[in-house]
């Protein structure tokens, strides 16, 4: 999975535009499983799924659509997009483009990993 | 609503302010074609609809906002966005640029430009939430400093709302007036009086729309060596990345050409206290504008003293000039503190520091006297900067008149002060001394917005370059260079991303970008894109000369051609314009009043 180091962070949401050109085909940082929160004066906080312990997005399902498998799955037939799940994540890592859809966050690409490759601070680097 | 132009969003927003008025049309393919984006898009656009030699101030004037078909991409700072309209500085052609996020979201958004026109009756706000468009009451917000305004905005609207909104400076029409968006400007030549006078006190603006690229896997490719090339260039990956803007100022003092005491002479005595490292020391950390790679913003914050609190992205280069060697000041947390309080206001904080270091040199030779002021304000002198400043951001006192900018103070001063106000046609010069680099002396005199150095910037090659260099005293090819800069960084600021990257990268990358991104014919060659480059400039002097421009205007302040610079490298050297100016109006195409033939507009496919 993905670790983060924030203070790494330039805001240049280069990791936003590389996740969203790899799922999506197109730029839409809105659909970026990886979010950049930027607010000046305040530091950029990186937001996305770091596998974290326990997983109070999964005990927070009630439709037991979530999953894990070396990254979180969805399983689109159960989920009803009542968006429980973003509200248990404790590091707002799983994201939503509007209230009527299934949710999403990272799957690191498959193991691909693109916006580690990409981040030109490192401020997103692989966990080992 | 999908555009079906690869790269663009496929819409113009047209706002009337007078009538309260919004209209969404779609863009015009041959426009993209001919003119790209950005500034091209806007020239075409104000010399279409703008009433000839209107007042930049009168509610017909128009103010532009737009992005290119690179804004928003994966091409190396691609977060720009252009403001456009006749400026109150020079009452000729401005485009003014700005990084961040602003540019990207009006893409999002839907919008490839904004055009705003008329004269809202009370402080408005214009809102864009994607296809959602309104006005909004800002009455609240009137007299507000940017940073207030954006915080109003994004916690009565949404934290994703991106911001442009100009300060007090902006709302009392002071002729450098800026537009802050987050910590960042679309700078120079007064687009923010512009806004004032509509009463248009800010746009915030959200969008959901995502940008197509025409060929993924060429432009993802493409990127990622861009990319690569970035990270090991000296200049991009090494220089800006540590330092920032302020990577040259050991340079340029060493080259002689560091103006300081309002151009009284080109290297700073300060410099052993004021320069990169001493400036570094004030960095809490890294800032990049949306999608570079390059990093050269900094944060920088004075943490006690005096000026403690001061917070701002910079200080850049040209500002620890204004505020420092123009003033002679070697006081860095003053530095700080005057641009933090340009932001705040919303003034161009190199013309605020230029026009700061002529009044103390009219108080040094007694144009101007203390008892005009109520204070002295002498070379060196810190709290005098700071006292300046607020009297100009608020336009209080003497600052009703400073806030009209150099040109205009030495009219009404008079007593010779017109040789030393540091114009070129109204806009307040920046920091490079043009008896040190003749290709800046050119750049100054023929760039369409006054006095810039980013419309063609010779002294790269002149005294930095580390590949190619040219004699930066010899008059030889100089025309040549800067015809041809001044066509590539119109195709930047037309595609629109920032000129930080082709120090590092070339045209060839930027055509690569363009094509892989749009698939669009127009953009397949460098020959083509240039042409665009060209046509612009060409279409922008039209523009000019419609206004009133005359050739006697294409020139420099008087103290450049006669008065010698006195020690460095650069020694005894004036400016000696004139052969240069011929031969760029031949290269140009132009006729030896500066207007472009006949044949010249035909190649170019103009008007």
């Amino acid at each position: 999975m993905i670790k983060t180091i924030p203070n790494l962070c330039t805001g240049c949401r280069i990791c936003e535009i590389i996740c969203s050109l790899t799922h999506e085909g197109s730029i839409a940082n809105k659909r970026s499983r990886i979010r950049i929160r930027s607010n000046w004066p305040q530091e950029e906080k990186i937001l996305l799924c770091i596998a974290c312990e326990p997983k109070k997005c999964i005990e927070a399902c009630p439709e037991s659509a979530l999953s894990w498998n070396g990254y979180l799955r969805i399983d689109e037939e159960k989920c009803t997009a009542c968006l429980l799940c973003t509200e248990a994540c404790p590091y707002q890592g799983i994201h939503t483009e509007s209230s009527k859809k299934s949710p999403f966050f990272c799957d690191t690409c498959q193991g691909e990993f693109q916006c580690v490759k990409w981040c030109p601070t490192k401020a997103v680097v692989k966990a080992e | 609503m999908k555009s079906e132009l690869n790269g663009y969003a496929g819409r113009i927003l047209e706002i009337d302010l007078t009538q309260g008025k919004v209209e969404s049309t779609s863009l015009d393919t041959d426009l993209a074609s001919n003119y790209m984006g950005g500034k091209g898009m806007a020239a075409r656009y104000l010399y279409d609809h703008l009433d000839k030699r209107c007042d930049p101030f009168a509610p017909q004037n128009m103010i532009i906002f737009a992005t290119g078909p690179l804004t928003g991409t994966l091409a190396p700072g691609s977060g720009r966005c252009i403001v456009s309209t006749k400026s109150p500085a020079t009452g000729y052609w401005l485009d003014a640029n700005c990084g961040g996020s602003f540019g990207p979201e009006m893409k999002m958004a839907g919008y490839d430009a904004l055009v705003i026109q008329g004269k809202a009756p009370r402080p408005m706000i214009v809102v864009v939430d994607g296809d959602e468009v309104g006005l909004r009451e800002a009455t609240d917000l009137w007299g507000k400093d940017t940073f207030s305004t954006h915080q109003w905005i994004r916690s009565h609207l949404g934290e994703e709302f991106r911001v442009a909104c100009i300060g007090e400076a902006g709302e009392k029409g002071v002729r450098f007036a800026n537009i802050i968006s987050e910590a960042r400007a679309f700078g120079r030549g007064g687009a923010g009086a512009v806004m004032g006078s509509k009463n248009l006190k800010a746009i915030a603006i959200r969008g959901h729309y995502p940008i197509t690229i025409a060929d993924p896997k060429t432009f993802m490719r493409i990127c990622r060596e861009a990319f690569n090339e970035i990270a090991i260039h000296p200049d991009s990956g090494g220089g800006r990345q540590k330092y920032g803007t302020n990577t040259i100022l050991s340079c340029m003092n060493e080259t002689g050409i560091h103006p300081v005491r309002n151009f009284q002479k080109g290297i700073f005595q300060g410099r052993s206290v004021v320069n990169e490292e001493g400036i570094k020391e004030f960095y809490v950390r890294n800032k990049a504008c949306y999608g570079c790679p390059i990093y050269c913003s900094k944060i920088s914050e004075v943490k006690e003293g005096k000026y403690k609190g001061a917070l701002v992205e910079g200080p850049e280069y040209e500002n620890v000039w204004s505020f420092g060697a123009q003033c002679e000041n070697t006081d860095i947390p003053s530095i700080i503190h005057a641009e933090y309080l340009c932001d705040q206001f919303g003034l161009d904080a190199i013309s605020t520091g230029n026009a700061i270091g002529f009044l103390m040199e009219c108080m040094e030779k007694g144009i101007l006297k203390e008892s005009d002021i109520g204070f002295s304000l002498r070379f060196g002198d810190d709290e005098g900067i700071i006292r300046a400043i607020h009297l100009i951001g608020q336009r209080k006192g003497p600052g009703i008149l400073w806030g009209e900018g150099v040109k205009r103070m030495a009219k009404e001063f008079g007593k010779g002060s017109e040789v030393f106000a540091m114009h070129v046609k109204g806009l307040e010069m920046p920091a490079y001394d043009p008896r040190g680099s003749t290709g800046i002396a050119l750049a100054y005199a023929t760039s369409d917005r006054g006095a810039c150095h980013l419309r063609s910037w010779p002294v790269g090659a002149e005294l930095l370059s580390a590949e190619e260099r040219i004699d930066p005293f010899s008059i030889e090819f100089k025309a040549e260079f800067v015809k041809n800069q001044q066509d590539l960084f119109t195709i930047l600021n037309s595609s629109v991303t920032c000129l930080f990257t082709i120090f590092s990268l070339n045209l060839r990358h930027i055509v690569q970008f363009l094509h892989s991104t749009t698939g669009m014919e127009s953009f397949s060659s460098p020959e083509e894109v240039l042409r665009i480059g060209e046509r612009t400039n060409n279409l922008v002097r039209l523009f000019n000369l419609r206004e009133g421009l005359t050739k006697e205007e294409d020139t420099l302040p008087s103290r450049f051609f006669t008065e010698p610079l006195k020690e460095g490298p650069s020694r005894g050297r004036v400016v000696d314009l004139e052969a240069m100016l011929e031969e760029y109006y031949f290269v140009r195409g132009w006729d030896e009043e500066g207007a472009p033939m006949q044949e010249t507009l035909k190649k170019l496919g103009l008007p």
